[in-house]
């Protein structure tokens, strides 16, 4: 045991305690190491596997053509994932553009609004979507949502509009509680401020309230993003799977991660690698996205030091 | 051409998955090698069957083989799934017994002396929304729709109304099969809806007004409505008859007729005991028990 003598004489009030008990805080602290040690392993790992299967797409394919590539025919070996990225980024924009006003108007009704009582019963529910496994919003989408987009279109009701709508429900969660965190967080004095001053309760809202908690609100939204980004199976349920630029939102299209889904049972030789390329893209969209909120929040400390 | 290594299967007591694997890495040793010799794991040709081929077809050689097990309980039926092609590649080359195919011979597998015999029928129906007043399309109309050439149902005799195409995904064998029948080169229609399942492909059909999709005949039931094909419906008797044109037939080849437990365990195979059950089942057609 050459770490007892240091660690007692650093720390005198560790000589109180026995000798097995010394020996059980290292194991429980090692025992946490490894804990974390296991998901930094993970991560590593998954990023080594993923980068080693997929980077010949990006140089045998070539970059260029990988990347901006218009046409996603493997079965002619032509491999151009930009209709997938192009579909990625629609239906994740659209989501955010419905479901981004729905989940701060949430998380501002829960903060600023709502009793206690009230708030007792709609928090959980929220919390509650998040829990809801993804291929039951799929389901939902296929079965309920889809048939009435047909309607209104004159369509199948597959594409990216069915999508939007599913997503964003599935992305309020995130973005309502990590928004309500935001402005729960602002100091009580600010609000007794402007209530002081005359304002109404909106006016606080939006002229108070809201801009100060912008750059939480913003970091939950790149979070939401991020969900957006990745979710799967109820975008794969609902988007009809055309690799292609729909001519309409009411179109079949794919995304990234639904590519991957349909085509990783059967997919062979190159095809498989560049659907790795296409798992290399994804991730370095959300390290992408994670870096952002960890930019915004480092930002956002710089200015408050600064005050 | 079967020069198998043929020693007496002496550990009966072995387990069956042990057999199997066994048998399944000959398979594939074989078709990799392109060995004309089995190899040397031993199984006798009175006792083991193996029936290598289409996973279309797995189903039916796999539960028959085991219904012909539990009738004949010193005879076991070993199957694996490999693809048509593999099927062809391992009965011609010796480690297998059976080869299943979902596709005719090809002209350079012609002269293997193969034995040709048809052990179900699969047809696809062409399918529509029941509202759909479209009866019938020809063979060409259909390769139109599905290249992306006629977009609007006035131009097939229907309504104004913007076709849907439902297709399905690159993995699915029907979609392989359909593909091969009716559009010979031309490249399915990019933008259609690609669904990855016969009962998803049925569901959305069966209501969307515009849809047009295509599933194997033993899916159909009354929420869709099945097309003519160039004037034939897709019925029992006209696709045993031949007449309708989307249909292919599930063969096992053996080299040269089949003999001692292939002849058995195929005469079984198209016996009514396996026909009218499990073929049934598994969504394909009897063929007659005439051509046997």
């Amino acid at each position: 045991m050459p770490s007892l003598p240091s660690m007692s004489s650093e720390n005198n009030s560790l000589r109180l305690v026995s000798r097995a008990t010394h020996l059980k805080e290292i194991a429980l602290k090692n025992l946490f190491l490894v804990c974390a040690f296991v998901a930094v392993a993970g991560v590593l790992l998954i990023f080594g596997f993923v980068g080693f299967r997929g980077w010949p797409a990006f140089a045998e394919v070539g970059p260029w053509s990988f990347l901006a590539g218009t046409e996603w025919s493997p079965t002619d070996g032509v491999y151009g994932i930009l209709p997938l990225i192009w579909g990625t980024v629609v239906v994740m924009l659209g989501a955010l553009v419905i479901g981004t006003p729905l989940a701060v108007g949430t998380a501002v009704f829960l903060s600023e609004i709502a009793t206690p009582r009230v708030r007792g019963i709609v928090r959980p529910a929220v919390e509650l979507l998040a829990g809801i496994p993804s291929v039951i919003y799929g389901f939902f989408g296929l079965i309920i949502l889809r048939p009435i987009i047909a309607n209104f279109t004159d369509g199948l009701g597959f594409g990216a509009v069915t999508a939007w709508f599913i997503l964003a429900i599935m992305i309020v969660p995130t973005i309502a509680t990590l928004s309500e965190d935001a402005l729960r967080s602002i100091p009580p004095g600010i609000r007794e401020a402007s209530y002081a001053m005359g304002a109404t309760t909106w006016q606080t809202i939006y002229k108070v309230l809201v801009p100060a908690a912008k750059i939480g609100i913003i970091d939950a939204i790149i979070l939401g993003m991020g969900r957006a980004i990745g979710e799967t199976m109820a975008v794969l349920m609902v988007v009809g799977n055309a690799p292609v630029f729909p001519e309409s939102i009411a179109a079949p299209i794919a995304t990234l991660t639904t590519q991957i889904v349909m085509d990783m049972p059967y997919a062979a030789g190159m095809h498989r690698t560049a659907l790795f390329g296409m798992a290399i893209v994804l991730f370095l969209a959300s390290m992408g996205l994670v870096a952002l909120v960890r930019l915004i929040s480092r930002f956002q400390t710089s200015i408050e030091a600064g005050r | 051409m079967t020069n198998r290594l043929s020693r007496p299967n002496t550990n009966s007591r072995s387990s069956r998955a042990a057999v199997l694997f066994r048998a399944v890495g000959c398979a594939l040793l074989g078709a990799l090698l392109l060995a004309g010799t089995g190899c040397g794991g031993g199984r006798s040709a009175d006792t083991e069957l193996v029936v290598t081929g289409s996973t279309t077809i797995l189903p039916i050689a796999e539960i028959a083989g085991e219904m012909y097990h539990g009738l004949h309980p010193d005879q076991k039926v070993l199957v694996s799934g490999l693809g048509s092609s593999a099927g062809i590649e391992t009965v011609s080359s010796g480690s297998s017994d059976i080869g299943t195919s979902s596709r005719d011979l090809k002209p350079a597998e012609e002269d293997l002396g193969l034995f040709d015999t048809p052990i179900a029928y699969d047809a696809i129906a062409v399918i529509v929304n029941p509202d759909n007043p479209v009866r019938e399309l020809t063979s060409e109309q259909v390769r139109a729709i599905f290249s992306g050439e006629i977009e609007n149902w006035s131009e097939l005799g229907g309504n104004d109304k913007d076709i849907g195409l439902v297709n399905r995904d690159e993995a699915s064998g029907t979609r392989e099969a359909f593909h091969k029948i009716v559009m010979g080169d031309h490249p399915f229609d990019r933008t259609a809806a690609v669904l990855p399942g016969t009962g998803q492909v049925r569901s959305v059909v069966s209501n969307a007004r515009g849809a047009i999709g295509y599933i194997s005949l033993g899916f159909v039931n009354d929420e869709v409505k099945v097309v003519a094909v160039d004037g034939v419906v897709p019925t029992k008797e006209t696709v045993i008859a031949g007449e309708y044109p989307l249909q292919r037939l599930l063969h096992f080849y053996t080299v040269g007729e089949p003999t001692g437990l292939a002849r058995d365990y195929i005469h079984f195979v198209l016996s009514d005991a396996v026909q009218q059950s499990v073929v049934r089942d598994a969504g394909f057609l009897p063929v007659s028990r005439e051509e046997n």
